[in-house]
């Protein structure tokens, strides 16, 4: 493990998300619209209640000075204030967090396995029919609306069949709450968002193998006598793992930035839903702090997927 | 076939709607009698339970509770009334009665001077914040300083803004001295216009804007106390025992976001909400909601009325025939049949049909072609080679925006946009993002003409001014909101009579006058009154539709469960 280079990685964030948080800034300036707008639909409200209202916010001032306030505040740990009630920005965000991990990690954790489970059949046995009917069904899910798909299943399943709950992460009635009630709310939406991700995970899979099983050092492995259930193991297995690591460290922003649509078919109060929220209503400060955890996500989750590859992949060197 | 001829065959459908709109009708007298019921009644033999809880969803989450800073009207108002109180409050046949206050100020009572420039409110004893603390005359003067304080990012000043002062001469005496007349003034102290906030709380805050008690702990005299707010989830409230207009039978309500509309009304068909608020029924599915057993479902009528917004200081808008032709090449009864599913009704002005000063005998604009092209060729506007019509070397050619993806008003544009072809008239559509189209668009008068919905500026009385006067017109004075830029001196006139007037009956022949001007003149194009598609379940008792409120959850503690 090389030290210096892991400092050296964690250093370069800071100008990337300086970076990022002027353009995210000045886009969401530039752009035409704001979260008076709202307000404008209220009929008693007026263009004077509005300059006031802009003016309560410190929207009336210069663009750098509004950055440099957010810029400073965001440094000494305050994340600001949403426009709509005032509340801290950060209790917004971390009170998603538990929803939006459970509802992706499952998704996530049932494409991955699925995902492994078809791609590696595929790939062994590419062009057979489970190969292409892996692919076509692939191609399915992939074109499927999720949005529509996500209704039927409501409408199918919930209001036609009544196997399920129609929304929300609970039964809000009292008595009828539990673990097993919140497992009963999750199913569908993480198979409607699995069935997308598990399309994804299995096409990896199957490319990470073919590049593999094709190569000199299997040939040999299976030329020198090994069974070749351990072949696939030891050798196949092993190395078709490693772009799938770099694949999995930018799964971490996903993790935990939640799904738009398939939270708000199913009421799902997760983080993409918040974004979109926070979006549609021009809530700044929400939509800054969300930039902020993104980013610094994406890049972390880089950051560990390349330390866990020098780990594993002894050709890999720092420099 | 155009779009336009296959929508006109579908007119043949109009009878089947008229019928589903009866039914509607019948749904409403079904809501209000119910409401009618005086508490503890048993129906049928039922008996009344008390306790239990009501689920209500909303496709909108509840997010603001304070009642003076929240933006987003008819969602926000659920919590304000469930936590809150104002003076009084606003029944649903639009007389007032006490709540904050002992009773209603009149004339006869002293409450207000003959000149109604001197209201004196006397409040009611023993209220307690929901803490504990006693409600007094002090937590009535912060809540108007709080509204006019510059630093609040406070939703409106209407009304407050003509106080010239507020005395509080005892701990139950407010008295409060106008600059002029202003005859809607009752209304300002309404649910939904000014909640009344506790002195003892939020003066402690450096900036109430973002006070933790406008999201996590509100304090409010209403019938249910806060209990917890789960971001992007549901709002519960539980009853305050000491509520001072009796405590609620209701332990709970819960106030749960559904944020896609045809799920919101699967739970309501699977039972998983008791009672489906705004947006409401999905219009596609209304008539199929009347079918389903143990429910209830109502046409509330609203104050919303859905308008084409000129801008008349555009140069095609200055002669009203023009505008004239357009209404009349307008087909509302398909608009609200086809797209709408006959659930919003027909209205000629800009208040609702039942509101107390609609004038009932408006000039109608019905929809016909030939008298539209007739109009326009009076005008002098003549058709060119491309069918469009041309006057002084300028097109009859011009945009119309609202939400985009809001997909029945798209589908209304797109229509109206055929009608207009008809006579010559080319509009196209320019939808934006509401954030957009909302801001600067409209307020500074950017727009050619809108499609959108608005009720009136004091939702409960008939005064347009903010809407209308010409010194409002936020892009020439920074003030008012009245955005299509009407300009008419005998309309300022009646509008500066109306509010000074405070004879209801001389108020009527104002606004009736008023009307009139304006159903000539059209400074915009009043299409229909939204009706909200609501519901509830049959056993639930108490649900009363209130068309002066912008909602109906004003006596949720008068609701219980029928056994």
């Amino acid at each position: 493990m090389n030290w210096n280079y892991v400092v050296r990685r964690v250093l370069m964030m800071i100008p990337v998300l300086i970076g990022v948080s002027i353009l995210g800034f000045s886009m969401m300036q530039l752009a035409p619209g704001g979260f008076t707008a709202l307000y404008t639909l209220n009929p008693n409200t007026s263009a004077e209640d509005i300059e006031r209202i802009k003016r309560a916010w410190g929207l009336d001032r210069p663009m750098h000075v509004q950055y440099l306030t957010w810029a400073r505040r965001m440094l000494t740990g305050d994340w600001g204030n949403s426009f709509r009630g005032g509340a801290n920005v950060r209790d917004l965000i971390v009170e998603r967090i538990p929803a939006t991990v459970q509802l992706m990690g499952t998704a996530l954790a049932i494409a991955i396995i699925l995902g492994f489970v078809i791609g590696a059949l595929g790939a062994y046995r590419q062009y057979s029919i489970f190969d292409y009917l892996a692919t076509t069904g692939a191609l399915i899910a992939l074109s499927i609306p999720t949005f529509w798909f996500g209704l039927m299943v409501i409408y199918i399943f919930a209001e036609r069949l009544g196997w399920i709950p129609s929304g929300g992460s609970e039964s809000l009635r009292a008595g009828e709450t539990g673990f097993l009630d919140r497992l009963h709310h999750l199913v569908a939406p993480a198979l409607v968002l699995a069935l997308v991700l598990t399309a994804q995970w299995s096409r990896y899979f199957r490319s990470a193998f073919l590049e593999v099983i094709h190569q000199d050092y299997i040939r040999t492995a299976h030329a020198k006598g090994l069974p070749s259930g351990l072949v696939l193991r030891r050798h196949a297995l092993r190395n078709a793992l490693l772009p799938l690591i770099a694949l999995a460290g930018m799964q971490l922003p996903v993790l935990f930035g939640g799904a738009l649509v398939t939270e708000s078919v199913f009421g799902w109060a997760g983080m993409g839903r918040l974004f979109l929220d926070a979006l549609t209503f021009r809530d700044f400060p929400v939509v800054m702090a969300m930039l902020m955890v993104t980013s610094f996500l994406v890049i972390l989750g880089n950051l560990i997927a390349d330390i866990a590859l020098s780990i594993i992949d002894p050709r890999i060197r720092f420099n | 076939m155009s779009d336009y001829k296959r929508m006109l065959e579908r007119v043949g459908q109009k009878e089947l709607n008229r019928r589903r709109l009866l039914k509607g009708a019948g749904g409403i007298g079904l809501g209000a009698a119910a409401g009618a019921f005086p508490r503890g009644l048993r129906l049928r033999g039922a008996r009344a339970q008390e306790g239990g809880e009501v689920i209500v969803g909303m496709s909108q989450e509840t997010i603001n509770y304070n009642p003076l800073l929240y933006a987003n009207t008819g969602i926000d108002t659920v919590p304000e009334v469930l936590m809150f109180d104002s003076l009084l409050k606003i029944l649903p046949d639009g007389t007032f009665a006490p709540n904050l206050a002992a009773e209603v100020p009149t004339v006869e009572n002293g409450g207000i001077s003959p000149d109604g420039l001197t209201w004196t409110f006397k409040l009611r004893q023993g209220v307690t914040w929901h803490d504990g603390e006693p409600f007094t005359s002090r937590d009535v003067r912060f809540t108007w300083e709080t509204v006019m304080n510059p630093d609040v990012a406070v939703r409106s000043r209407a009304g407050h803004d003509k106080i010239e002062s507020l005395d509080t001469p005892d701990d139950h005496t407010v008295i409060i001295k106008l600059k002029e007349p202003f005859a809607p003034f009752i209304h300002v102290w309404t649910s939904g216009v000014t909640g009344v906030i506790p002195h003892h709380i939020l003066s402690k805050e450096a900036d109430i804007n973002i006070a933790p008690f406008n999201t996590q702990s509100p304090i409010g005299t209403g019938p249910f106390k806060f209990v917890e707010h789960v971001g992007g989830d549901h709002l519960t409230v539980e009853r305050n025992p000491n509520y001072h207009l009796g405590p609620a039978k209701l332990d709970r309500v819960i106030v749960k976001v559904v944020p896609e509309l045809p799920v919101l009304y699967t739970q309501f068909k699977t039972g998983e909400i008791d009672v489906i608020d705004y947006q409401g029924i999905v219009p596609d599915r209304w008539e199929e909601a009347q079918t389903l057993p143990d429910r209830v479902v109502v046409g509330s009528p609203s104050n919303f009325v859905e308008f084409i917004y000129f801008n008349n200081a555009r140069p095609f808008f200055q002669d009203k025939r023009v505008k004239q032709a357009l209404y009349h090449a307008i087909d509302v009864d398909t608009i609200i049949d086809v797209i709408y599913y006959g659930v919003p009704r027909r209205t000629n002005s800009y208040l609702s049909p039942d509101h107390w000063a609609y004038n009932p005998d408006l000039p109608t604009y019905p929809f016909d072609l030939d008298r539209a092209n007739a109009l326009l060729d009076e005008a002098g506007w003549v058709r060119g080679d491309d069918g469009i019509r041309v006057k002084d070397g300028v097109r009859l050619s011009f945009t119309n925006s609202t939400t985009a993806g809001a997909t029945n008003r798209e589908a209304t544009q797109q229509y109206i946009q055929q009608t207009w072809k008809e006579i010559g008239v080319e509009m196209t559509i320019n939808n934006m993002p509401a954030a957009v189209v909302w801001g600067e668009y409209t307020i500074q008068s950017q727009f050619d003409t809108l499609l959108v919905a608005w009720d009136n500026p004091i939702p409960s009385d008939p005064d347009p001014t903010s809407r209308l006067h010409s010194t409002l017109i936020p892009a020439e004075s920074g003030a008012g909101a009245n955005y299509v830029q009407f300009k008419n001196a005998e309309a300022d006139a009646l509008m500066e009579q109306g509010v000074t007037e405070t004879d209801q009956e001389k108020r009527k022949e104002i606004y009736y006058k008023l009307q009139e001007i304006l159903a000539d003149e059209l400074p915009w194009l009043p299409i229909f009154n939204w009706t909200d598609p609501f519901g509830y379940k049959s056993n639930l008792v108490g649900y009363q539709v209130n068309p002066y409120s912008a909602t109906n959850l004003g006596n949720v503690y008068e609701w219980y469960w029928q056994e």
